[in-house]
């Protein structure tokens, strides 16, 4: 059983922490240095206008007080704490904001705009609905082909907030074109700090479900993404992973564009990365790869996964061990040549390592790659599983306060007891199970509350640990007090 | 029915009848009952009743029946009626809430449930104002209504402790979460804050603890899906809260009762319980606060008194303990020397003490105090606990803990030295805190498997456990003896073979000590010693070893089953019959007679009331080994055997003793195998008896049943032709009864096979058909691997007894072309299934006979399948051989009980030898199946080559080559 990687839409849990930021807000405070086109006095920038003094200076017609009106507006946004969003929307200056985007004449004045635009959008759904409902995207998307590198840049971003809000608005990105003009800015001359705020932007336009991303977006993002992957820069390599894993947790026709690329071994080379941002995203594009179809985790067989996830289930964090027995469990899912090669890759130490000693939500994972393994493996590949010592663990873990691991850990002893079946080693399993305290756990889960655990668990004692049952042959008694013998003739075909 | 006062009364009357004791009265009562609970209004006039009757029992009568009703009906079935109309659904809805909290305690309980009931169904889409109506009591600063409020929240939502993760699940909760998670909050600060204002108030904080008890709960189930985002946020309110609850204490709260666990108990208890999850499933996100809570947690250990009543709180927390300090990244918590010393001294130390209801249990009620002690029944018990802290705190710091523990047990042996008789328990501590310290794994069958090697075992042994063994009275110190002995056992693979062997005479006089535990532990120790193995797997104590202290050993074994409590004592008659009779074998003959002689007086007394079914398994097992040791030695000697135990069996068949029924059989199953003569009358007279189908019914009897009569089969199947002719059909009456069953139909076969081996041909001719006709039936409607290599077996062994074409004759008589269907959909594609190599012998001079001894295989339709038969026998040939294990080994070495078919249990020493019948006739398959071919090929020449020549494939036929060759001959 192959798993995506959602299965409950509904979340009792805070957001991710490890997922990347879906958008940001430019607070940089040393670019005013950099700019050019910021007046000498500095003073200024030290006397905050009020809103209503910005307001009636962004709807005046006084360049100069334009400028200084949205650069005191971009510096409120741009506060570490509290922006004051909402208030900057009610003021209703958004259009005007716009507008400025389009003032090619006045560089400091989109630069200006295009940054507090870039902010306001960086906010709740409902802030970045303000920016695209002003009509930002065609003028940001204009400016990506300014004259002005860093203007350039802030539009990036600023379509980089749009694009993260979700799949509507990112789908309306595509709608107007944003993907040729965001491509031609990558080449070797492209400084790194551009490069990274484009490669996030990118990410931002493979991401979110219900729908994908069209397919041909995808298809013309691809191949600038596996020359990005091969960047030096981490933030750059990071954001790239990230962009395919996005584009990779989907239907295997997704996937299969991915792996069409070529860039599998580079994923799995950067799955081994000592940098956690860059592993982070790396394993969960090779995790969603693994979901597809039996060739489609060959090829990632092929590129070495499985030498490198012995490392990464012994990794000191508990959600890098647990992303990767997720990952394991679906290659496990697979059928037993794959499987064959789990054990030559020796993933069952550590396997067991984990069932024994790792975190709650990796042993979960762990339970799934044993459930799995024991679906699909052949008999030998089986005993092998109890040799490397999974029995004891296993047991031990149904204690655990979840009863869905529970059901699997029972479903996968009954596998295992088909496999002892055909080897004629069931009594052996039996005394196997009793001696690591399992009947007395299995025993116990009779009186579970949940009522399939319960019944898995009386299914094993009545199948393995007594039994009995009859058919339709059962002799009648006879005058003698003994069973007569007797039987009606049939036609048989066998 | 109407809401009116003549109603209400009708149905008081009724209730009130259905209190009543006489069936009589109670009964019809009842059924009125049920026959008017589908009426509109019923169920609101019982509300009516249980709110305004004036008569309290009726209100509780009315209650009890409310719920029941509310269980039986409220649920709808698809597909099936609405049992309860929908107004009447409306009005309960509307009113049980408010009805529930301003009812009574008694009442509340009940309407609670129903309430938990109906929410089951209705909660949330049915009955979306449920938890504004209960959350807005919390207001109300009634803490009776509060609590109802909490006990029924707590009946809703306890669910979400077992189901399985779902959207719809995790909506509902999502949807509780939303209206519940901040009031409950909030009600557990003010309630904690009230506390604090009523700390002087015994029955304000009484109720109020109550409450935190049940807010406990709640949390308990709101988190146990996953964490929520609100109480990740709140995380510090609530475990804040919780851990100062931990620590605190009001003398108000505490109660008298030794026993019964009080408010303060159960809550830290779940506080406890609550850490634990979080520990457990949240781990990341509670790293900050569980040192805070170990500390706690611990200070609690130290200052909770040794009362019963604290058990469960002491053990859950010392076991919270342990379940941290293996864990690699809390190592630090307990690194420090005075943190280790302090935990070893203050929590492991006392917890590990010989309590005075320990001491109760030793002399009072040992059965229940050996299984604790020696079979590990002993999960909730603090020893058993500060235990699993030893090792869980070894895993790490094994050094240090070892180096403390050393100190301390150094100091309490000085203790007890200075005066045994006062500081005894001192010394049962410091063994027990060795023994917990020592011991890394430990298995029933060989003791401890792994020990610390910081902990000299042997000079501890020879220093503090021998001495005391040694000392001429046996009865002083109990328990001390009772540990030593046990140190014995448990360290029987540490200690050097000199040192065990010192140790036997001492435990041998020890099956004389007057308390229970210390006699049996003796009898077990000594049983398990002998099972030890040395090296070429021989026994490590030798026969020659024991041989002066047989008689001594017997001796004491009989006088042990003799004193008070010990009558039928499994671990007495244990290490008596099964590991000294059969380490002593033929040495043991002599003292036999006097043994069989007092093994049927007890039979005889206990088969009056078979209480101990491990003392009675190995009574028979000691009985069987006699019989084995001693007709191997002298086959005549059966018959007095039979005089001295066929007494007692007749009473027990007579009196259906059910318990000894199995092994009455086993026994007589061996006896009468020892014969060497033709069946004796006396086993003739009971032969049809054995066919009554209320004995079949039985599953426990049928292994050792089916094993009797093919005792009897082998040695008087011409009696029973002659004799006996009419019970044929009774007998494959039986075979029929088996076969039915997927479970047994193995041990039909097993019946079949001797009746087909044995019997002379004619007395079954006229059944013959019937037999194949039934297997047909089976193999066509219900058939599974395991009949199918039966079957195969079966067929076989028929036509080696009958020959090929016998049985091509009687296959084909039954349907036309059935021989040719049988072989080819199951003889060729199953036969490789076939295992065991008498098994897979029969089947392949079977085989060998249908291919070279039957001639429709040469010139018929058949003729087709005569390639594909050899290719599938010279496949049975070559598959690997199954290591069966050597004959011997089924009497030696058999561990512990009989395992969990109670109802059967087989006695290892009355185990029935393998038994070949084509033994005699073909020794080598191979070449007899060679031989074969080359009798035939001279009977047709050039048949049998053209045919290999054409279709056998290149690996079979350089196989067949091989054969040939081996036998010398070749085919013409």
């Amino acid at each position: 059983l192959r798993r995506q990687r959602a299965e409950v839409s509904v979340e009792l849990r805070k957001a991710k922490k490890d997922e990347q930021l879906l958008k940001r807000r430019n607070i940089s405070i040393h670019v005013e240095e950099k700019n050019p086109f910021l007046g000498q006095d500095r003073a200024a920038e030290i006397i905050q206008p009020s809103l209503e003094e910005i307001l009636e200076a962004v709807n005046g017609e006084d360049t100069q007080l334009q400028l200084l009106a949205t650069q005191a507006t971009r510096r409120l946004l741009s506060k570490h704490k509290d922006a004051p969003i909402n208030q900057i929307i009610e003021l209703g200056i958004i259009p005007r904001l716009v507008e400025f985007l389009g003032r090619a004449d006045n560089a400091a004045l989109q630069f200006e705009a295009a940054w507090a635009l870039t902010n306001i959008a960086s906010g709740t759904s409902e802030h970045t609905r303000a920016v695209v409902e002003g009509g930002a995207i065609p003028a940001l998307i204009s400016l990506l082909s300014s004259p002005h590198m860093h203007i350039s840049e802030q539009s990036v971003w600023a379509l980089g907030n749009i694009a993260g809000d979700g799949p509507i608005y990112r789908d309306a990105l595509i709608a107007r074109d944003v993907i040729p003009s965001l491509l031609a800015l990558v080449s070797p001359a492209t400084p790194v700090g551009v490069l990274r705020n484009i490669t996030w932007t990118l990410s931002n336009l493979c991401r979110n479900k219900n729908p994908c991303p069209p397919m041909d977006a995808v298809e013309k993002i691809l191949p600038v993404l596996v020359i990005l992957l091969q960047h030096e820069d981490e933030s750059v390599i990071s954001d790239s992973c990230w962009a395919v894993s996005y584009l990779t947790d989907g239907c295997n026709d997704r996937i299969q564009v991915v792996v069409e690329t070529g860039i599998l071994p580079r994923l799995v080379a950067l799955m081994d990365s000592p940098d956690l941002i860059i592993m982070t995203p790396a394993l969960r594009a090779v995790g969603n790869v693994v979901t597809g179809t039996d060739q489609q985790t060959q090829e990632a067989i092929d590129a070495g996964v499985l030498t490198v996830l012995p490392r990464l289930l012994r990794h000191s964090k508990s959600a890098i061990q647990k992303e990767a027995a997720w990952t394991l469990s679906n290659i496990a899912a697979g059928p037993s040549h794959q499987i064959q090669q789990i054990i030559t890759c020796g993933l069952l130490p550590p396997l067991v390592e984990l069932l024994d000693k790792g975190d709650f939500k990796a042993q979960k994972e762990a339970v799934w790659v044993v459930a799995n393994f024991t679906t699909g493996a052949a008999v030998h590949q089986v005993v092998e599983l109890v040799r490397s010592g999974v029995l004891k663990p296993l047991l031990n873990l149904l204690l655990v306060k979840d009863s869905k691991t529970i059901l699997i850990i029972l479903d996968t002893i009954s596998n295992l007891f088909l496999a002892a079946e055909k080897l004629g080693k069931t009594e052996k399993l039996c005394l196997l199970v009793e001696e690591l305290d399992g009947l007395e756990k299995i025993e116990d889960l009779q009186n579970h509350e949940n009522d399939m655990v319960y019944r898995a668990a009386l299914d094993i004692i009545e199948k393995y640990f007594s039994g009995e049952e009859n058919i339709n042959l059962e002799p009648q008694t006879g005058q003698d007090g003994l069973y007569d013998f007797s039987v009606e003739k049939q036609d048989f075909n066998f | 029915m109407e809401l009116s006062d003549a109603n209400l009364q009708t149905l008081t009357e009724y209730l009130k009848k259905t209190l009543d004791p006489d069936p009589a009265i109670r009964r019809p009562a009842e059924k009125f009952l049920e026959s008017v609970e589908g009426s509109q209004n019923y169920p609101l006039l019982l509300l009516t009743l249980l709110e305004k009757s004036q008569e309290n029992v009726i209100k509780v009568c009315a209650s009890v029946t409310f719920k029941n009703y509310i269980k039986r009906n409220w649920r709808i079935v698809e597909d099936e009626p609405n049992k309860i109309c929908e107004s009447d659904r409306i009005a309960i809805k509307a009113n049980i809430v408010p009805l529930m909290l301003s009812s009574p305690e008694q009442i509340q309980k009940q309407l609670s449930d129903a309430i938990s009931i109906i929410g089951r169904e209705d909660f949330p889409q049915k009955w979306p104002d449920l938890l504004t109506e209960m959350v807005n009591r919390f207001q109300s600063g009634d803490f009776h209504v509060i609590n109802g409020v909490l006990r029924t929240a707590h009946s809703l939502f306890k669910r979400y402790r077992h189901e399985f993760k779902s959207n719809e699940l995790w909506t509902e909760i999502k949807l509780v979460l939303d209206a519940f998670a901040l009031p409950l909050t909030n009600l557990f600060k003010a309630t904690i804050e009230l506390c604090s204002t009523h700390a002087n108030d015994a029955s304000a904080l009484k109720v109020l603890f109550s409450s935190l008890i049940l807010i406990a709960k709640l949390f308990y189930s709101l988190n146990f899906q996953d964490l929520p985002e609100f109480f990740e946020d709140n995380m510090e309110t609530w475990m804040t809260n919780f851990h100062s609850l931990l620590t605190l204490d009001n003398k108000l709260l505490q109660t008298d009762d030794e026993e019964e666990a009080g408010l303060l108990e159960l809550l830290k208890s779940q506080i406890c319980d609550n850490a634990a999850l979080y520990a457990q499933k949240y781990d990341e996100e509670f790293q900050p606060y569980l040192p805070r809570f170990v500390t706690a947690i611990w200070n609690l250990l130290v200052t909770t008194g040794q009362e019963v009543k604290y058990d469960l709180l002491v053990s859950n927390a010392i076991q919270f303990l342990a379940s941290v300090c293996e864990r690699p990244h809390y190592k630090h918590l307990f690194e420090d020397q005075n943190t280790l010393t302090s935990i070893c001294e203050k929590v492991i130390v006392p917890n590990m003490e010989f309590r005075a209801a320990d001491e109760e249990a030793f002399e009072d009620n040992s059965e229940e105090y050996i299984r604790r002690d020696l079979e590990g029944s002993d999960i909730d018990t603090r020893r058993r606990a500060a235990c699993d802290l030893v090792r869980g705190l070894c895993k790490f710091f094994e050094g240090p803990v070892t180096g403390i523990f050393s100190g301390y047990v150094n100091s309490m042996l000085q203790e007890y030295a200075k005066n045994p008789s006062v500081n005894w328990k001192h010394k049962d501590a410091a063994i027990y805190l060795v023994t917990s310290l020592a011991s890394k794994a430990q298995t029933q069958k060989h003791g401890i498997t792994q020990a610390n090697e910081l902990v000299n075992l042997t000079e501890f042994f020879v220093n503090h456990i021998q001495p005391d063994l040694k000392s001429a009275t046996v009865n002083e110190f109990p328990v001390l003896k009772a540990d030593g002995i046990k140190y014995i056992m448990i360290f029987r693979n540490q200690v050097p073979k000199e040192q065990l062997l010192v140790s036997i005479p001492l435990l041998i006089n020890h099956l004389q000590a007057e308390s229970i535990v210390v006699h049996t532990y003796a009898a077990h120790a000594l049983e398990r010693l002998f099972t030890m193995r040395g090296t070429n797997n021989a026994t490590l104590i030798t026969a020659a070893e024991m041989a002066p202290f047989v008689e001594v050993l017997l001796t004491n074994l009989f006088k042990a089953l003799t004193l008070p409590g010990s009558s039928e004592n499994e671990y007495i008659m244990k290490g008596k019959c099964l590991r000294i009779f059969s380490l002593l074998q033929e040495s043991i003959i002599p003292y036999i007679p006097s043994v069989i002689a007092q093994l049927t007086q007890k039979l005889l007394a206990v088969s009056k009331n078979p209480s101990k079914p491990h003392f009675n398994h190995y009574m028979f097992e000691s009985i069987c080994l006699s019989i084995r040791i001693t007709c191997k030695a002298n086959p005549e000697a059966v018959g007095s055997f039979e005089e001295a135990l066929f007494l007692v069996f007749t009473e027990i068949l007579q009196n259906d003793v059910q318990e000894f029924i199995p092994y009455v059989f086993q026994v007589m199953s061996l006896l009468l195998e020892m014969h060497k003569n033709e069946i004796p009358s006396s086993y003739m007279a009971l032969f049809p008896h054995l066919l009554q189908p209320v004995l079949w019914e039985r599953t426990g009897n049928i292994p050792p049943l089916v094993r009797l009569l093919q005792a009897y089969l082998e040695r008087g199947a011409s009696t029973i032709a002659s004799a006996a002719a009419d019970k044929i059909p009774g007998l494959l009456g039986v075979f029929q009864k088996l076969i039915a069953s997927k479970a047994n139909d193995h041990q039909g076969f097993y019946l079949l096979n001797s009746i087909i081996e044995h019997m002379p041909p004619e007395s079954v001719d006229q059944y013959r058909k019937q037999i194949f006709i039934l297997l047909f039936q089976r193999l066509q409607n219900s058939k599974t691997t395991k009949f199918i290599k039966s079957f195969l077996v079966f067929i076989n062994l028929y036509c080696v007894r009958y020959g090929a074409l016998a049985l091509q004759e009687i296959f084909d008589s039954i349907q036309p072309k059935m021989f040719g269907m049988v072989l080819e959909k199951i003889i060729i594609p199953e036969i490789q299934k076939v295992s065991g190599q008498v098994e897979k012998k029969i089947c392949a001079v079977g085989i060998t006979k249908i291919l070279t001894e039957c001639p429709p295989m040469m010139d018929t339709e058949y003729t087709k399948l005569w390639i594909p038969l050899l290719q599938a026998l010279i496949g049975l040939f070559e598959l690997p051989e199954d290591d069966t294990i050597p004959d011997e080994e089924h009497f030696i070495d058999i561990e512990d009980t009989p395992g969990y078919q109670t109802a059967f249990s087989q006695l290892a020493f009355a185990g029935k030898k393998e038994h070949d019948p084509v033994g005699q006739m073909v020794n080598n398959p191979r070449i007899h199946l060679a031989q074969s071919l080359h009798k035939l090929s001279t009977a047709c020449p050039g048949r049998v080559l053209s045919m290999l020549s054409t279709s056998l494939n290149a690996e079979a036929l350089q196989y067949l080559q091989g054969y040939l060759q081996a036998a010398s001959v070749s085919l013409l």
